[in-house]
């Protein structure tokens, strides 16, 4: 599907800054605490949660909360398939070609029954 | 990697005279019928035919009740029963705009017999796609993330 209203646009949003990108980064290697991520940034707690909440809010990734630890983890279906981007177009404007011709036959089809 | 890398040609010989295949494509009832697959519907805010014209699409995911932006361009150049070219990169009037998925179509329509050949060819801004790679340090893994943000957008519902 072609949709790309503000919803994609907000998933998007949470990858165009460097700190969740590296973020997204460091979890495919595995879960880590916040402290954990948070070390190589300098910035206070308060922002990288910031941070973190936006990847959490798109759905990027997961966290939990064992004592005081806050663990997060990245959420696979969400990054791990092979589907690439540029085959999901090809698919997308197959479909729409294969529509255009089925409505265009059924257009000339009328007219000749005219 | 070459432009050529993220270009899309897609090629149909269809069973129709070009002036069919000309009005399901220009005729907003028309169009709006094919351009989204059901049973989303697809509404045609702007569909003016001409270089800098605009062109706009909108779609419902709940039978018409509320409709979300689906695709926002400009037209490039248009030539009555052979050529359209768009793009999302501009809007109307040539506006510049920073779309999700900046791309050009170019359709073409030729006689082939009774029928008609149709193509339409789908340029994609591959040098900021590698910038992107590079940034994410993904390697290919930027047009997985892409493929599953696509997914992830159409389930969450939109902001507008």
């Amino acid at each position: 599907m072609e949709n790309y209203s503000s919803a994609l646009n907000n998933a998007f949003f949470a990858l165009c800054d460097p700190t969740r990108r590296a973020i997204i980064n460091r979890l495919i290697e595995g879960p880590a605490s916040v402290k954990e991520l948070s070390e190589p940034f300098d910035m206070g707690l308060p922002s990288f949660m910031k941070h973190i909440k936006v990847l959490e809010d798109s759905d990027l990734i997961a966290s939990r909360k064992q004592g005081r630890i806050r663990t997060c983890q990245i959420k696979p279906k969400q990054l791990l398939t092979a589907e690439t981007w540029l085959s999901k177009q090809r698919a997308l404007w197959e479909a729409r070609t294969d529509r255009l011709a089925a409505y265009a036959e059924k257009l000339a089809a009328k007219e000749r029954a005219k | 990697m070459s432009s050529d890398n993220a270009d899309l040609v897609i090629s149909r010989t269809i069973q129709a005279p070009r002036a069919a295949v000309w009005a399901a494509w220009t005729d907003r009832e028309h169009f709006a019928k094919w351009w989204i697959p059901e049973p989303i519907r697809c509404q045609v805010i702007k569909m003016d035919l001409k270089p800098g014209g605009g062109f706009e699409t909108r779609m419902s995911e709940d039978g018409g009740k509320t409709f979300v932006p689906h695709l926002e361009g400009c037209f490039l150049e248009v030539i009555p029963k052979e050529k359209i070219v768009f793009t999302t990169a501009l809007t109307e009037n040539w506006r510049p705009f920073d779309p999700w998925l900046a791309l050009t179509a170019v359709i073409t329509m030729a006689d082939q017999g009774a029928a008609t050949a149709y193509r339409a060819q789908v340029l994609h801004k591959n040098a900021e796609d590698s910038r992107k790679h590079e940034e994410m340090g993904f390697n290919d893994g930027w047009g997985t993330v892409i493929g599953q943000l696509e997914k992830l957008a159409m389930t969450l519902r939109p902001a507008r």
